[in-house]
């Protein structure tokens, strides 16, 4: 089995181009899949559709070859699961719904619960109505990840939790991808998807813009950019006519900013080295930076 | 078939209301049972109260059960689980039946015991009524709350489901109430499942009264069912 789970043309229309349109997606075993985009661009519906809440209008999902609509409940034995939004059932604290989730799930052991609360320090004998949205959002990841299942699900899993929290949260999911869990979560945050995924889509009004290897950002990037600054301006000229590769001229400030790609990157530097250069940075392509460059490609362009 | 797990919550979260409930009536039968024999209090009684009380029930834990989970979201949280909708379904469909059941068996068994324990003290003849009575009672409380439990499957809002489903079981309870008023109301007696519970011919044990209550179980297993269908064929916006 070449992919874990795989949605084919997956289109719900809820009218006034509300939905997922055509998305298709396919992730490996042991992958850790982002899915990002802003509010309604279809990420939750997606997350349905493999949850098996929602019957796609046209196109399919399937989990390990079984149809995500037909199979729900069987699969639901491999598959962790935070909803996009928490609300938990009619039971009293943290702990009564962790019980009342292991009689659902058929798990009689709840060491896993405890290590899970200890590392998000949460108590959860606190009632589960006077909880803070943290507090609800951690008990959330606790339920997701207390069945040690193969497949992690995860709408938004950082909603509401403060930046030390997020990272153990990341810490966690990079923990499971250690033990070859496949996760495919969703977020608006780039940061987060960066941190941890594999590869990230962008959902733009129900479509899959652009899928992105992560590998190919943040420094890694095999074309990057740098930002030189020159003492004055005649150095900056004649750097001018030596380099090709220059993507941006600021003349007041003697900058260029150029494009090398790494094998390149000697010949950069032969061409500065009578040059007096005040100072060379390099200027990382965060995700966050390269789907907003795609964001505005697409803006202005139908999607029929 | 069916979730232990969840038949447990469902009892945790919904056993308040029926406990009230049960012990209101049984409260109130074994009263009438004691101080008159059924042909004299019997009669206003069963034609008047149970019927309410059995309309209570199933307005608010025919909502409860389904549409309130989808409403609020908590269902996610059972369907993320091996449990699959089909046994989400039945096993809230038998909590739902067996618990107005319950409640029937528990009046059966005060009301008779009361009347066999007073002074006027009933025969078997009597207490065959009494039984007979509250099994009519079991399948009007039945399709009510078959029409509940349906409403509450079809429809994603409590509010929905308690305009639709309450509004009904209300009309259905008002309408031989206001065909009282006068000839020109009479039709209403046609338009109302409360009228297939006769209290009179099943005490005179006159005819037809049997045929009525298995409409009334007919229109019970037909709602039942097809909400049970709805629910696990529809999209559920958790």
């Amino acid at each position: 089995m070449d992919h874990i789970i795989e949605i084919t043309g997956l289109t719900k229309d809820y009218g006034d181009a509300r939905g997922v349109f055509g998305v298709d997606l396919a992730i490996k075993p042991g992958e850790v899949f982002g899915l990002v985009g802003i509010n309604g661009s279809g990420k939750t519906t997606t997350i349905r559709h493999l949850m098996g809440f929602l019957r796609p209008n046209a196109g399919h999902c399937s989990i390990r070859g079984m149809d995500c609509w037909r199979h729900a409940a069987e699969l639901k034995r491999g598959i962790g699961y935070i909803p996009g939004e928490v609300a938990f059932p009619d039971v009293k604290t943290g702990l009564d719904f962790f019980r009342l989730q292991a009689g659902y799930l058929g798990i009689r052991d709840l060491a896993r619960v405890h290590e899970l609360m200890d590392r998000f320090s949460l108590d959860a004998s606190a009632p589960l109505k006077r909880m803070s949205k943290g507090m609800k959002q951690k008990t959330a990841i606790v339920a997701a990840f207390m069945a040690d299942a193969p497949i992690l699900l995860l709408d938004e899993g950082t909603t509401g939790l403060d930046p030390l929290m997020q990272k153990a949260f990341t810490d966690l999911v990079r923990e499971e991808k250690a033990k070859g869990r496949t996760v495919f979560m969703s977020s608006h945050m780039f940061d987060e998807l960066e941190a941890v995924c594999d590869r990230v889509a962008f959902l733009k009004e129900g479509h899959v813009i652009e899928v992105a290897d992560v590998s190919q950002f943040s420094g890694n990037e095999p074309v990057k950019e740098y930002k030189i600054e020159f003492t004055g301006p005649a150095d900056y000229q004649t750097f001018l006519s030596r380099s090709a590769t220059v993507s941006r001229r600021q003349e007041n400030l003697n900058q260029v900013t150029v494009q090398t790609a790494d094998q390149d990157i000697t010949a950069l530097f032969t061409a500065l080295s009578d040059l007096e250069v005040r100072f060379i940075t390099q200027v990382p392509k965060t995700l966050a930076r390269h789907f907003i460059e795609k964001y505005q490609e697409t803006e202005g362009q139908s999607h029929v | 078939m069916f979730s232990i797990a969840l038949m447990k919550q469902t009892i945790r979260e919904n056993i308040s209301l029926w406990l009230v409930l049960t012990v209101v009536q049984c409260a109130m039968i074994a009263t009438i049972g004691l101080t008159a024999p059924i042909a004299a209090a019997g009669v206003a009684y069963y034609n008047l109260l149970p019927g309410i009380f059995m309309g209570i029930y199933a307005i608010a834990i025919g909502n409860k059960l389904v549409s309130a989970k989808i409403d609020r979201g908590t269902l996610a949280y059972v369907l993320s689980t091996p449990v699959s909708r089909r046994a989400v379904v039945a096993t809230q469909a038998l909590f739902f039946a067996g618990s107005l059941t319950l409640m029937c068996a528990l009046t059966t068994a005060v009301h008779s015991v009361a009347a066999m324990l007073s002074s006027y003290g009933a025969d078997t003849a009597e207490v065959l009524i009494i039984v007979r009575l509250n099994l009519g009672l079991l399948t009007l409380a039945l399709a009510f709350s078959g029409i509940c439990f349906a409403a509450s499957c079809v429809f994603n809002l409590s509010k929905h489901t308690i305009a639709i489903g309450g509004g009904l079981i209300c009309a259905f309870l008002l309408a031989p109430i206001i065909a009282m008023f006068g000839d020109n109301f009479a039709f209403l007696h046609n338009l109302t499942i409360v009228t297939l519970y006769d209290v009179t011919d099943i005490m005179a044990s006159a005819a037809g009264w049997v045929w009525r209550l298995v409409a009334l179980a007919g229109i019970a297993l037909a709602t039942y069912v097809a909400g049970a269908i709805v629910f696990t064929r529809k999209d559920l916006p958790l």
